[in-house]
């Protein structure tokens, strides 16, 4: 036997990986981005962002001048969305307040609104800033259902009890989120919006860093394959990616009472292959890239599509077909998707072992790619 | 400030520039793969929502209904036998709203005395997704109120008041101009400035910046020498932009076009200035990304590009007013939806002006301080 022996392949990966995390600790801008993202992402994500409107300035032209219209108007602002309305007397000018966006909706009431009212057959006039298209279908629709439930003759109760207009009455119950509150939606996936910039920028970053410096080249002289270096190399980031997953998990927990419903287990396992898919796609980026300047180029515009089309901050079923089906490439859309079934609705393996799937064989198409593009090469 | 000098300057970055085919590459290709991809995401459509059924009344009164629900396109609806199946699928996802018929709908609907209860249907929304749950629910009162009405022969009891309900400006609420006067804030916001911080923070390692600072030129000729040819080929994606947008997705500024490449170009080069601010505080590159990428997430989330200022809490509103593209985005979106002119927007412009200043200001002092 020789001096030196020779370490298996287990023993190989271990020791590249146990230098790949005194290599992290001395990298402010991986701290950088374990740390100060998650607080500022859920600071964001928790008080500031909504879809819900909120403070919504209009305007109202009321021709009738009726208790009955003013009632209408009280019942409108009554729904909480709106600030205090500005009276108009002509709706050109509210037309103008529109065209300055300093309004986004504007009501008209007509002159003989209380007769016709009163006899069940009345008509108001909303017109929307259209040029906020989400915030003005939202009004439209909070608008039109105060109108619809306006009980003029004022002989049952309140409309809180229910439409007494229509042919039936209609139980709405939101499941998971009784008070529709986009806080929910978004802190559900906080993990996915984490995890994927983390191990897509900072591997590719610090693959390409390397190359860059030469330390690379050393670790190709060693008697380890590419596979090793590789899987030593990621090792590391899968231990920071769990600790980046409690975080998120903690933050959203103690910070807004949104704790996970299901299955803690099953959301362990979905965490691996999505971070693994990650990691292999900040790999790939760094074997692309020339540059660090290009391997940050590269994630980045990796990294935004998957925010937007993966459907972490809007609901990837509204999204038109074919963009729909893009959005399916990217590991996060298939993380959210478990997230959202283990996170929200309380699911378990039992729910999540489609997305586990496909983030198990988008991992193994990539793991491929490494494979094909890493060649140990040098210079 | 010699003229001259400025110009070999010029001629020295524009050759720089277009030297590396991969600047080239994403000045090209990341601007109009932003303006497809965010273009399409925003809907405030309920198209084939999964609607599950648990009909427990099966009669004609309620196929009726189910059937009404399906027709517009909105819903698809899928039948489930009892009602732990029809919750199983709503935990699972697999559904997004769940109808539950109760067995004597139609007698109940039929057999209404005047003033009497009107008979129930429950609907269980998913509210994991919180915007799809909102919109799924007044679509489906809409036409559920309309079939509603046909169902009971001789005319329901009347009351309530119709509102008709016309948006201004794009009469259909598509969220594609929104979104599109958006990326332009978006790209003219990022890309810049990531783009400036990369190039002038990897010539100060090569080097080549203490080169310039040896010549005569002045520290505001350098400044200037960097920013001009980045913002010209700015201006160039800007209209690149605006034609492809046009041709591609049906969107034109219904504002001046003129008017607004001016203004654009105005504001590429206050973030070229935030870029240069970047690079002068930091040592390396991989800093001056940190700091260009970590700036970016207030930029997406807070300047409502994606989500309306109007909805946030007040501190954060103020914040929000601090970012130079809010008041970009906000500009640029009047032009392209409302056809603004400098006259609406004089003040939003006034604030623009007032950023870029501050902006070159800025970035020139922490220049000088690093000779």
């Amino acid at each position: 036997m020789s001096g030196r022996q020779r370490l298996g392949f287990v023993g190989s990966v271990l020791a590249l990986a146990w230098r790949e995390r005194s290599v992290m600790r001395h990298d402010p801008a991986f701290v950088g981005v374990v740390v100060a993202q998650p607080v500022m992402m859920l600071l964001l994500l928790g008080f500031a962002l909504s879809n819900e409107p909120a403070n919504v300035p209009w305007a109202v032209v009321d021709r009738s001048q009726t208790a009955l219209s003013r009632q209408l108007v009280r019942d409108v602002g009554a729904t909480g969305y709106f600030l205090a309305p500005r009276s108009l007397h002509g709706s050109a000018e509210g037309r103008e307040l529109l065209a300055r966006g300093e309004v986004l909706a504007l009501l008209v009431i007509p002159e003989d609104f209380a007769r016709s009212a009163r006899r069940g057959d009345s008509e108001i006039q909303v017109l929307l800033d259209g040029a906020d298209p989400l915030s003005a279908a939202r009004i439209g629709g909070i608008v039109r259902s105060v109108a619809t439930q306006f009980d003029a003759t004022r002989r049952s109760l309140p409309a809180r009890a229910g439409p007494g207009a229509g042919a039936f009455e209609i139980r709405a119950r939101f499941w998971f989120n009784p008070t529709l509150e986009d806080r929910n939606f978004f802190l559900a996936t906080l993990a996915g919006m984490l995890l994927t910039n983390l191990c897509l920028s900072v591997t590719a970053l610090g693959l390409v860093g390397e190359r860059e410096s030469g330390t690379y080249e050393q670790t190709l002289s060693l008697p380890v394959g590419p596979l090793e270096i590789v899987l030593g190399k990621l090792l590391p980031y899968v231990g920071v990616s769990y600790g980046v997953l409690a975080i998120a998990v903690l933050g959203a927990g103690f910070g807004f009472g949104i704790w996970p419903r299901g299955s803690w287990l099953a959301l362990l396992a979905l965490t691996l292959p999505f971070v693994l898919a990650s990691l292999a796609i900040g790999v790939l980026v760094s074997a692309l890239a020339r540059s660090s300047a290009q391997a940050v180029f590269i994630s980045v515009f990796f990294i935004l599509p998957s925010m937007i089309l993966s459907g972490v901050l809007l609901p990837y079923r509204l999204m038109p077909d074919g963009v729909r089906e893009i959005g399916a490439i990217l590991p996060l859309r298939w993380y959210q998707i478990g997230l959202r079934r283990i996170v929200s609705r309380g699911g378990g393996f039992e729910e999540v072992w489609l997305p586990m799937l496909a983030l198990t064989a988008q991992f193994a198409v990539l793991l491929l790619l490494v494979r094909w593009r890493m060649k140990p090469r040098l210079g | 400030m010699s003229l001259r000098r400025l110009r070999t300057l010029l001629q020295r970055e524009v050759r720089a520039t277009l030297r590396d085919p991969f600047t080239v590459a994403v000045l090209i290709a990341v601007p109009l793969a932003a303006l497809l991809s965010f273009s399409f995401v925003l809907s405030t459509e309920v198209v084939s929502l999964r609607l599950g059924v648990l009909d427990a009344s099966a009669s004609s009164a309620s196929r009726r209904l189910v059937a009404e629900l399906a027709a517009g396109g909105a819903f698809e609806p899928r039948r489930f036998a009892n009602r732990e199946a029809l919750e199983q699928a709503l935990v699972g996802g697999e559904i997004s709203a769940g109808l539950v018929i109760p067995p004597d709908f139609e007698r109940a609907l039929q057999g209404r005395a005047p003033g009497g209860d009107a008979p129930q249907l429950q609907v269980l929304y998913d509210g994991a997704e919180s915007v799809l749950a909102g919109n799924a629910e007044a679509f489906l009162q809409g036409i559920a109120t309309a079939s509603g009405a046909q169902l009971v022969r001789g005319g329901i009891p009347a009351g309530g008041v119709r509102a008709s309900v016309h948006a201004l400006f794009n009469p259909d609420l598509d969220g594609t101009p929104f979104m599109v006067a958006g990326t332009f804030g978006f790209v003219l916001s990022f890309l810049t400035t990531l783009i400036t911080a990369v190039a002038v923070v990897n010539e100060r390692l090569g080097g080549t910046f203490d080169q310039l600072q040896l010549t005569p030129a002045t520290n505001l000729e350098i400044l200037l020498g960097k920013l001009l040819p980045l913002g010209a080929m700015f201006a160039l994606d800007v209209v690149l932009m605006m034609v492809v947008a046009g041709l591609l997705l049906g969107v034109w500024p219904h504002g001046s076009a003129l008017f607004f490449v001016g203004v654009s170009s105005f504001y590429v080069l206050t973030s070229l200035a935030l870029g240069l601010f970047f690079s002068a505080t930091s040592a390396t590159a991989a800093e001056a990304v940190q700091k260009t990428v970590l700036a970016s997430v207030p930029l997406v989330q807070l300047s409502g590009f994606a989500f309306p200022i109007r909805n946030m809490p007040l501190p954060v509103q103020w914040l929000a007013e601090l970012i130079p593209a809010t008041h970009y985005i906000r500009v640029s979106r009047a032009i392209y939806l409302r056809g603004a002119g400098p006259l609406e927007l004089w003040f939003e412009l006034l604030l623009l002006l007032g950023f870029g200043v501050l902006l070159v200001g800025v970035s020139l002092r922490a220049l000088s301080r690093r000779t």
